[in-house]
């Protein structure tokens, strides 16, 4: 046989899954499949045991990993909605879980609350190039006196890189160029490949994650970074694909992406705000099935509270499903009632999700006239919505991805820019972060691979 | 503060767009490295970017008559975000009618602008008072 073989392995917080891929001319197709429980103690035995069920001996070997709940990183910026937001569209880009945002000049209380969350990464932004230096200065003096021994990627005003570099001399810390060049304009590339870099070096050290990456000779990528230019790929190569939105969610957290153009205009509208990438991620960390059911419940209260009424099913009841499930994250549902409870559960992870990432449109009267202002990222012209991830992978309902198109109420003053009505699909295979991993060497196989695995959904 | 850096930009809901771009032409050519918002900009996207520019001015154009209502409060607010050395400019047409100049001037000095410009005024002679009040300001 001399078909060409992959294997692609994805170590997940709860299941380790790899699939066996052979290369043909129109993409690659699915040769086996293996899944076990990550062992969180040594990552290498669960690898081990899928590599082994997959055969794939002598097949070159692509690895992911999202164990050990992602990359935590911190995000320090100097406004809310300039350098902050733009250092949160960073750390997303780079496939990072934002545990944490700060703005201004760090408190004790703030340097206090950084010590205990012990993130993986600090992201320290302010100032535009020859702009702020006095606070920036100030908070590279606190983190230098602070406790903290996460990494510190500085990537703020360039004008003072050297002495803030000087001042955490002793931290293990490096610079990037800044993430806001001037006032509005979004740079961050460089600093999502440094945290790239950042992962390889400080993540894969220890659990057993080291020994793997000797074995296979290939550096693993961080699932969701994988994931972010798998999309990216879909959006440049596959004719019908340039825009879309998929939606990832799982135990922990939802995950949105969305390649399209974020602002078109026309005359009479206008965008305030930062003008957001042609590509992007937010993650929503208190949107989950399991472990973050009680967060959901707390954040999405009077959604699923009209949802149970709706449904003749009392609160108390929920209640309990939530505190139990969040306890036993690989829970699947048995009764009708219980699925019921994911579905709604489910439905409020996609639509707040879908709400957060969305911009909104508001009319402004003018004695020049009427106005529409865009802040954020326009949603409309998404065609295709995918669903991917355990639950929506399985998904036989489109009602339940629609949940992130907008609610129709056109008469409103200011509406959020959701997808008006993309065509729904699951994917299917839950081949999304396993064909992510081989995109890197083979965009063009693996993005067409992605999209012909979908299954669409009606009704 | 950085005695180069301005923020520019026409507040309010004032869709007035080509003053707005001769003024980042001009101060640019001046030698100011403009930070220009354009038009429809709120109080706090002024600030916000003055803050994150370490700007030394911020210069407030307004030219549909709301000016009193848009601008009022400003100089509270870059108080309380910590910018409290930054020089207030405003000019336009400030208020709607024939109200004389003197009492225009008056009550946005109340407000708490450092200087106030006519529809009509000089250019050159506004950049001069510009780096003479941002000298002044520098030295404290």
């Amino acid at each position: 046989m001399n078909e060409r073989r992959f294997a692609s392995i994805d170590i997940g917080s709860t299941y380790t899954k790899g699939a066996l891929f052979a290369l043909e001319a129109d993409g690659f197709h699915l040769r086996a499949r293996a899944e076990t429980s990550t062992t969180v103690e040594n990552l290498a035995d669960g690898f081990g045991r899928v590599r082994g069920e997959l055969a794939a001996d002598g097949a070159p070997v692509y690895l992911s990993s999202s164990a050990r709940g992602g990359l935590k990183i911190a995000a320090l910026g100097l406004t809310a909605d300039l350098t902050l937001s733009i250092a949160r569209m960073a750390a997303y880009s780079a496939g990072g879980k934002v545990v944490r945002t700060y703005s201004y000049e760090l408190a004790s209380d703030e340097i206090a609350d950084l010590e205990a969350l012990r993130p993986d990464i600090i992201l320290f932004t302010g100032g535009t190039d020859g702009g702020n230096s006095a606070v920036v200065l100030r908070n590279a003096e606190r983190l230098a006196k602070s406790k903290t021994d996460a990494f510190i990627l500085y990537a703020g005003n360039r004008k003072i890189r050297d002495r803030v570099l000087a001042l955490l001399d002793g931290k293990p810390a490096t610079a990037a160029e800044n993430v806001m060049p001037e006032v509005g304009t979004i740079n961050i590339e460089p600093a999502r490949e440094v945290i790239r870099k950042i992962f390889l070096e400080r993540i894969v050290d220890g659990k057993g994650l080291s020994r793997v990456v000797r074995e296979i000779g290939r550096d693993p990528y961080p699932t969701p970074l994988a994931v972010y230019e798998l999309v990216g790929k879909i959006g440049t190569t596959q004719p019908g694909w340039s825009d879309f939105g998929v939606i990832d969610m799982g135990g922990a957290t939802t995950d949105f992406y969305s390649h399209t153009e974020a602002f078109t205009g026309g005359d009479t509208i206008l965008l305030r705000g930062l003008h957001e990438p042609l590509l992007k991620r937010t993650v929503e960390g208190d949107l989950g099935l399991r472990v973050s059911s009680a967060a959901l419940w707390d954040s999405e209260r009077a959604y699923l509270t009209s949802r149970l009424r709706a449904a003749g099913r009392p609160l108390e009841e929920f209640d309990a499903y939530i505190r139990f499930v969040a306890a036993q994250p690989d829970y699947r549902p048995e009764s009708a009632g219980e699925k019921a409870f994911d579905e709604m559960m489910a439905a409020a992870c996609v639509r707040a999700a879908a709400l957060r990432h969305a911009g909104t449109l508001s009319k402004v009267y003018t004695p020049q006239g009427g106005f529409y202002v865009q802040r954020g990222k326009d949603l409309r012209r998404l065609t295709r919505l995918v669903g991917t991830g355990g639950y929506l992978a399985r998904t036989e309902s489109a009602a339940l991805l629609l949940e992130a198109c907008a609610p129709g109420n056109a008469e409103a003053d200011s509406q959020p820019l959701l997808p008006i009505l993309p065509e729904a699909y699951a994917d299917q295979g839950y081949l999304f972060p396993l064909l992510a991993n081989l995109a890197g060497d083979f965009p063009d196989a693996a993005a067409r691979t992605a999209v012909a695995g979908l299954r669409i959904l009606k009704g | 503060m950085n005695p180069q850096n301005i923020v520019l930009g026409v507040i309010g809901a004032d869709c007035h767009s080509v003053g707005n771009k001769i003024l980042d032409a001009y101060f640019t050519k001046a030698g100011f490295n403009v930070t220009n918002l354009g038009v429809m900009v709120s109080q706090d996207e002024f600030i916000d970017a003055a803050v994150e520019t370490d700007a030394a001015a911020i210069l407030v154009s307004s030219l549909y008559g709301h000016g009193e209502i848009d601008c009022e409060g400003l100089r509270a607010k870059c108080i309380e975000r910590g910018l409290d050395r930054i020089l207030l400019y405003v000019g336009g047409n400030l208020v709607v009618g024939k109200t004389p100049y003197a009492e225009v001037e008056k009550k946005f000095l109340d407000m708490g602008f450092n200087r106030v410009f006519r529809p009509q005024c000089d250019l050159a002679e506004v950049v001069k008072i510009l780096k003479t009040d941002i000298a002044k300001a520098v030295r404290g």
